[in-house]
């Protein structure tokens, strides 16, 4: 009695049981997913306050978000976070990821002891980060006052403020896309990976002409995770600065949340979480395309 | 011989590279039992990364007496609530989309998917003012609702898994007699645990971690939760370091217990991901 069909036939039973089935994550799609996306781009078209009667302003949210230099500002700083953040987390789980793929002993223990960052409660690490970082009695001033050095004041300093709270983030998440960099290497052909035994001058050429791209469709899937992740930060800057000093570390989604629910301007707010959406669909296409003519003209 | 001769520096740099790694990876956890277990003295008599003698639990007593007990019970609740509907919600939809041929499957499946492109961000203010409408701002409905009725990842995890299980074992048993429900409980999730696992440790890790929406949706101390509390907690009892570092211990080692329980779960899970 073998069945040729893989699924069970369309039939109103069926259809009925797999309608059940869905409907609570149905439910859930449309009414806290979708419906929300609908709403938000309404949203953004009225002058809508917390006790005000909301009126609708057309585009003129999005006027006053385009002229506004605190938008500016903040759009800066977030690309800022997303510059640091993105390619020293590549980078270091790329590195991780050669590494540990050697045969060698010890190579499991060392693979989970660099993906336990990343299920940490991001609110408790800005707390413990801001605890490393404390100018006077933290770990890294500490030990710099031991070799003599005047350790600078991290998370006060506007200079250092940003780069030190991206640096929280290369800490969390290096060792996770280690992961997808490992599984990306199992799928290079055993042959090729031979070749890493060669020394040092030929196996970096080894690696930049054959490993790296090869390694291309886990690249792009990570670097527009990252990119995604990034561009939403929030956590650890609401605990490590508050957008602070000055607004040296408010980054978009700190603005969104500063003007919804400390301003409650809800509607120039939804305007911003926008523009926030465009931006990452735009900046995910612009690296789908570049990999995909980067992937054309090498075949070629 | 030349491979022999010139890995042997190449071993012991990748050994020095990995070790300073997870020394990193490692340090701040080590950083928050010390300083969690320091009296308020001895913050300023050690240095930091050196242990406190004797220890003391007087930072945990200032915690709990300013009602982290609470936070934490808060925290643990929603995280139950959030991950056993979430798994059960989504378990149905993946298997619908992965067994039962119905008018329209595929196309709400692509719908499902899109969903994930959407920032959370993005979502939040009108999510808020919807609660706000059904008058469920400060509810624990409100706080569950969102992510409890499945999430399109897991459904996504669950459904690939879902399909790779072998039709003709289900069939066996609706031949034997099974329910379609029966099947499904009974052939298709004792196949699915490591799916599963995988899928209720990303849910937990997701709400126990999830801070805005609780930021904005509660306000009453009652239904505050872990990772709000700690957040506003330097705000209320200020730089308090020892209180601080016992705070972020407690909300880091349940999952570091998770984490050490389905570490190869989570690592296969990527592993499936990560390939396509």
């Amino acid at each position: 009695m073998s069945r040729p069909r893989r699924e069970r036939a369309s039939g109103w039973g069926n259809t009925a049981f797999g309608m059940a089935l869905i409907a609570p994550s149905l439910i859930g799609v449309v009414a806290f997913l979708l419906a929300p996306v609908v709403l938000v781009l309404g949203l953004s078209l009225f002058d809508w306050r917390l006790l005000a009667r909301p009126e609708f302003i057309g585009l003129a949210n999005y006027q006053d978000a385009f002229g506004d230099p605190t938008v500016g500002h903040s759009l800066l700083v977030t690309v800022l976070y997303v510059v640091i953040s993105v390619p020293g987390t590549t980078v270091l789980s790329l590195l991780f990821a050669l590494l540990v793929n050697r045969q060698l002993p010890g190579m499991h223990l060392a693979r989970a002891l660099l993906i336990i960052p990343w299920m940490a409660t991001p609110v408790a690490l800005g707390l413990v980060w801001s605890w490393i970082f404390d100018p006077a009695r933290g770990s890294i001033n500490v030990a710099l006052d031991l070799i003599g050095i005047d350790g600078p004041a991290w998370l006060s300093d506007p200079r250092l403020a940003l780069p030190s709270v991206a640096a929280v983030h290369i800490w969390q998440f290096a060792g996770y896309n280690m992961l997808f960099f490992l599984a990306g290497l199992q799928n290079v052909p055993l042959s090729l990976r031979e070749a890493s035994a060669l020394d040092g001058a030929s196996s970096v050429r080894h690696f930049f002409s054959i490993t790296l791209p090869l390694l291309r469709p886990t690249m792009l899937f990570v670097l527009i995770t990252n990119v995604i992740g990034s561009f939403q930060a929030f956590d650890t800057i609401f605990v490590m600065t508050e957008g602070g000093p000055g607004n040296s570390t408010e980054v978009i989604t700190y603005l969104i949340y500063h003007k919804a629910f400390r301003s409650f301007d809800f509607g120039y707010a939804a305007t911003l979480s926008v523009i926030l959406f465009v931006i990452i669909l735009l900046v995910t296409l612009v690296q789908f395309s570049y990999f995909e003519r980067r992937a054309n003209y090498e075949m070629h | 011989m030349r491979t022999s001769r010139s890995t042997t520096p190449m071993v012991i740099a990748c050994y020095a590279v990995l070790l300073v790694g997870s020394a990193l990876a490692v340090f701040p956890y080590l950083l928050v039992i010390l300083t969690a277990f320091k009296g308020p003295g001895q913050l300023f008599s050690t240095l930091p990364w050196e242990p406190g003698v004797p220890p003391s639990v007087d930072a945990f007593d200032r915690l709990f007496a300013a009602g982290f007990g609470r936070y934490l019970a808060n925290t643990v609740m929603v995280t139950v609530a959030i991950t056993v509907i979430q798994l059960v919600c989504s378990v149905m939809a993946a298997y619908a989309f992965a067994r039962i041929r119905f008018p329209g499957r595929e196309a709400l499946f692509w719908v499902y998917l899109s969903t994930l492109m959407v920032p959370p961000v993005v979502t939040m203010i009108p999510l808020y003012l919807i609660m706000q409408r059904l008058g469920l701002i400060d509810s624990w409905a409100a706080l569950i609702l969102p992510t409890a009725l499945g999430s399109p990842y897991a459904i996504f995890l669950l459904r690939q898994f879902f399909r790779s299980i072998p039709v003709e074992l289900e069939d066996a048993a609706r031949i034997d007699g099974a329910g379609r429900f029966r099947v499904l409980l009974s052939i298709v999730l004792p196949l699915s645990r490591p799916i599963l696992i995988t899928v209720a440790t990303l849910a937990v890790v997701g709400s126990w971690n999830s801070l805005l929406w609780p930021l904005i949706i509660t306000s009453s101390q009652n239904k505050r939760v872990l990772s709000v509390g700690i957040a506003l907690f330097k705000g209320e009892i200020g730089v308090d370091y020892n209180a601080l570092m016992a705070g972020s211990l407690v909300a880091l080692l349940p999952l570091l217990i998770v984490f050490v329980f389905c570490q190869r779960f989570i690592v296969r899970s990527v592993a499936v991901t990560g390939l396509r």
